[in-house]
């Protein structure tokens, strides 16, 4: 259990020249409500890395905001500094006394107006900083630090926002109503039968004591059905005991990008509550990078407790069907050249390294690596909730060009991205700087390539 | 002169011990989260790999693009680490054989070498120059001039004092600006492997093409 230390300090906020932005009409309580929920975060990591940073600046290229664009501003350095300055304004002895010696800054408007533009407008939270870091600094963990304190005093970006309200408020994060999601799934039940001439094929919902509950991104309902279609064709060849759930099988967590521990922990909670309630086994994350990192690693303490039940990604689930010979590929039905996309929340912050790789070498008939790699590659520009703030969507696709050099020089007509928010990115890309590549799930890639009877 | 520098030297690493160590205190007092999720690799090959190959240009792509930054500060801390030991031998009036002599010689003179190097960086690129304050300025002139002063002593054997007197002012600066880092590098770098190595993400055993 977290302790805290002392009470936040109670420096004076007021007396900065009011902004036009959002910050502009904070109220000096406002303010130092902020400082407060700022100290209430902290723990005795954060600190440490704060004390850590020498400022060396060698993060900077291994950011995409400041390869596309090489501006102070877009070093993670730089960025980190806005965070860490508020901390020696008020918790360091020598920054309190001595601030500009030591680079310490007030928590007033243009640092919350400063902190709004570069840790949501300039960061992903890919974390791929953070492991090219001199020291080894979690900058990502004192950036979403930031955003939280931005949550407490409303400066969320409006879409971003609005995501979490939505999820919050519906129950998922497309506002789909219940009886919309139940009839998708049943329309798409049929679509399956269809595809495999199997009467016996189903998309099922709300199975009691199935081994597996498998979730979506509401996106899938919503735009992407076939990729539901694909995961419940290779469920169904390996003759697993699974279920959707009727309500709760939203995998997304917009808490994790905007900061909202609270709103994170419901999200996260309503999945134990499907779990507890369909008396599953395993709760299998279906191809999401930061719903993986939500449910897989930051669930567990967003609720302060032990999961009684395993959590997997669906690739690792049917990595294991292909191991186990449960299921067969046949690796010539996608003779097209195949790269892979590796999405930081599941790659880089959570550790599903081979398992999209094992898949793509058996389903495909040429597969080939984007360079660099695994933990080492870079973000697309679609994280962070960057897809949901369009006033930062010119940046946004300006940072993708790192990953659009990527893919191109590999040639690969397809792109298999295990995330939708990287589906959705990659898309734009494609579009914005003429790739001309598809791009699929992991499991649309080996559901194309399975050995089905008859 | 030099009696009293020498107490003086005492004094400050002990002010400079015992202020880290409350540093330390009240860090520890914001309390630690506990990881509730069921780790998927190993903490303790994370730990392992955050203080050995991880440190490597081989494994960090930004060490391996700016390697001579990279070899600067590697070279640059060598330099202090020998400069600290040559202190406490100059305290306890230890007579260093030759040989031994002459790498403390090498090591402080490459040393000083890669702290001013480092300085010029700081000084003459606009990113670097940008990211910084007076403290990091300040820190680096501070123990750049200590590691030139044993470096001056090795050789010619004199400015001892002076050498006393820059230890001093190192020793009362550090817990208060940013050479700090000198204890909490050691802390972050294990929760660097404790994060990686438990979520499995690291040490990764395949080959990663290079970038």
């Amino acid at each position: 259990m977290r302790e805290h230390g002392t009470t936040s300090q109670r420096m004076p906020l007021e007396g900065d020249a009011p902004l036009e932005g959002g910050a502009g009409r904070l109220t000096p309580e406002e303010l130092r409500r902020s400082l407060q929920i700022f100290r209430e975060k902290l723990s005795s990591d954060e600190v440490a890395y704060i004390n850590s940073c020498v400022r060396c600046g060698l993060c900077a290229d291994s950011c995409h905001y400041y390869l596309a664009e090489p501006q102070t501003e877009c070093i993670p350095a730089y960025k980190l500094g806005l965070v860490t300055g508020v901390f020696k304004m008020y918790f360091g002895s020598v920054g309190k006394v001595f601030p500009r010696w030591m680079g310490a800054r007030r928590l007033d408007r243009q640092t919350l107006e400063a902190w709004v533009d570069s840790l949501f407008g300039r960061c992903t939270l890919c974390g791929r900083c953070s492991l090219n870091c001199s020291v080894g600094l979690d900058v990502t963990r004192l950036i979403r630090l930031a955003r939280s304190t931005l949550v407490s005093v409303g400066l969320v970006p409006r879409g971003l926002q609005s995501t979490v309200d939505t999820a919050l408020q519906k129950g998922n994060n497309m506002g789909i109503p219940r009886q919309e999601w139940v009839e998708t799934v049943e329309w798409l039940e049929q679509e399956l039968r269809g595809e495999l001439n199997d009467e016996r094929a189903r998309l099922p919902l709300d199975v009691q004591g199935a081994r597996l509950l498998c979730t979506v991104n509401p996106r899938e309902p919503m735009f992407f059905p076939l990729s539901i279609v694909a995961a419940g064709k290779i469920l169904h060849a390996a003759g697993e005991s699974w279920t959707f759930s009727s309500e709760n099988y939203d995998v997304t967590n917009y808490g994790l990008f905007s900061g909202d521990d609270d709103a994170a922990r419901v999200m996260a909670e309503r999945l134990v509550e499907s779990m507890e309630r369909l008396g599953c086994e395993t709760l299998v994350l279906a191809e999401c990078g930061h719903g993986f990192n939500s449910n897989r690693w930051k669930g567990p303490q967003w609720l302060r407790k032990r999961y009684g039940f395993e959590v997997r990604s669906i690739l690792e689930v049917v990595a294991d069907y292909v191991r186990e010979g449960r299921i067969k590929l046949d690796p010539s039905l996608n003779p097209d050249l195949v790269t892979l996309h590796d999405p930081c929340n599941l790659v880089r912050l959570g550790g599903v390294v081979e398992d999209q790789r094992y898949l793509l070498e058996r389903s495909s008939l040429h597969f080939v690596e984007m360079v660099p790699n695994r933990e080492k590659n870079f973000c697309c520009g679609g994280g962070g909730g960057q897809l949901s703030m369009s006033e930062f969507s010119e940046r946004r696709l300006s940072a993708g060009k790192i990953k659009a050099e990527q893919i191109r020089a590999t040639g690969a007509r397809v792109v298999a991205a295990p995330c939708h928010n990287c589906i959705d990115q990659i898309s734009e890309l494609n579009k914005h700087y003429k790739l001309g590549v598809e791009t699929k799930t992991v499991c649309e890639v080996v559901a194309a390539a399975l050995v089905t009877e008859g | 002169m030099t009696p009293f520098l020498r107490y003086a030297v005492f004094l400050s690493s002990g002010f400079c011990l015992v202020s880290l160590l409350i540093l330390l205190i009240k860090t520890f007092a914001f309390g630690r989260r506990t990881n509730y999720a069921k780790h998927r690799g190993s903490a303790v090959r994370g730990v392992l790999y955050a203080f050995g190959r991880g440190m490597m240009p081989t494994e960090k792509e930004s060490a391996r693009r700016h390697l001579f930054t990279y070899s600067a500060g590697v070279t640059y801390h060598g330099g202090i680490l020998a400069a600290l030991v040559y202190l406490v031998l100059l305290l306890l009036e230890y007579e260093l054989p030759a040989p031994l002599l002459s790498l403390f010689r090498l090591l402080l003179t490459l040393g000083f070498v890669a702290g001013f190097f480092l300085l010029l960086r700081r000084i003459l690129l606009p990113a670097p120059r940008k990211l910084s304050c007076p403290d990091d300025f300040a820190a680096n002139i501070l123990v750049t001039a200590f590691v030139l002063l044993g470096a001056v002593h090795s050789q010619w054997e004199s400015g001892l004092p002076l050498f006393f007197l820059t230890a001093t002012a190192v020793f009362l600066y550090v817990p208060l600006g940013k050479i700090r880092h000198c204890v909490f590098f050691f802390y972050s770098r294990v929760l660097f492997g404790l994060f990686y190595g438990s979520r499995g993400v690291l040490p990764q055993e395949k080959k990663q093409e290079a970038a």
